[in-house]
């Protein structure tokens, strides 16, 4: 039998739930996230003040999660509304290629600014720069 | 030959239902289209503290605070309306789908008006 757009839709239920489970964990994340770096901090975003924050682990983690799962929860939303509208093969073939290379290459520019801020944060913490 | 979706059915559009659908949609495509931006600017803070400074005094102008208040609003709308969602999915919501969707609405405004005015209070009018 000649294969249709339609059998595509048998496998969504596990996305599906992932969709609702990534968006509980984003809910919370982009709270803390939002209150603590675009309402709390006083004035102008100051470079002190943006990685004085890094300097938790835990709030690197909480980063680090939130990062994952707004990466998977914005590009399968994404991919969900391609499937709703795009029916032509090449295209959408094109389309789910360019969400997976958007979303690794995010990916990593997101956890390189992670990583390389937190180990640099140590280094000027003990040079004394940041209090 | 199946049904394809259409993108603006008219005849829908009288209930509270498809509009909470498809500002969802809109919204969630803002926030990936923001989330894009955000990784990638934020990405100058491995660049060292001048550079960074430098990035956030463009930032830090009157528009973009603006634009960051808007950014607030899609966030909330986006983060209620899909709690919506979980309850209808999950809890039975289904039967006041609408009446949540008001209420959650409500909730979010609120939270729109303060954490805006919190935004907008950063403003630093003399630069």
């Amino acid at each position: 039998m000649r294969k249709t757009f339609r059998e595509t839709s048998k496998k969504g239920a596990v996305p599906w739930l992932l969709q609702r489970i990534s968006a509980l964990i984003i809910f919370v994340i982009v709270m803390i996230h939002f209150v603590t770096y675009h309402m709390l901090s006083e004035g102008a975003y100051k470079y002190e003040k943006v990685v004085s924050k890094m300097k938790s682990p835990w709030f690197n983690l909480m980063q680090f999660l939130l990062l994952c799962a707004v990466l998977y929860h914005g590009l399968n939303g994404v991919w969900m509304i391609v499937e709703d509208y795009i029916h032509i093969k090449g295209l959408r073939l094109f389309l789910f290629s360019l969400i997976i290379v958007v979303g690794v290459s995010l990916f990593f520019v997101g956890a390189l600014t992670i990583i390389k801020v937190s180990n640099f944060n140590v280094e000027i913490f003990r040079a004394g720069v940041i209090k | 030959m199946y049904k394809r979706t259409k993108i603006f059915d008219l005849n829908y559009y009288k209930f509270i239902g498809s509009w909470a659908w498809i500002l969802h949609r809109l919204a969630g495509l803002a926030l990936i289209f923001y989330i894009t931006l955000h990784i990638w600017v934020i990405n100058v803070l491995t660049k060292g503290p001048d550079k960074f400074n430098n990035v956030m005094d463009f930032l830090n102008s009157p528009l973009f605070k603006f634009l960051e208040v808007g950014l607030w609003g899609v966030i909330l709308f986006h983060a209620f309306n899909g709690i919506r969602i979980i309850i209808i999915d999950f809890f039975e919501g289904a039967v006041s789908h609408k009446k949540i969707f008001y209420i959650f609405i409500i909730i979010a405004f609120v939270l729109w008006v303060i954490g805006g005015y919190r935004i907008l209070s950063h403003i630093n009018w003399i630069q």
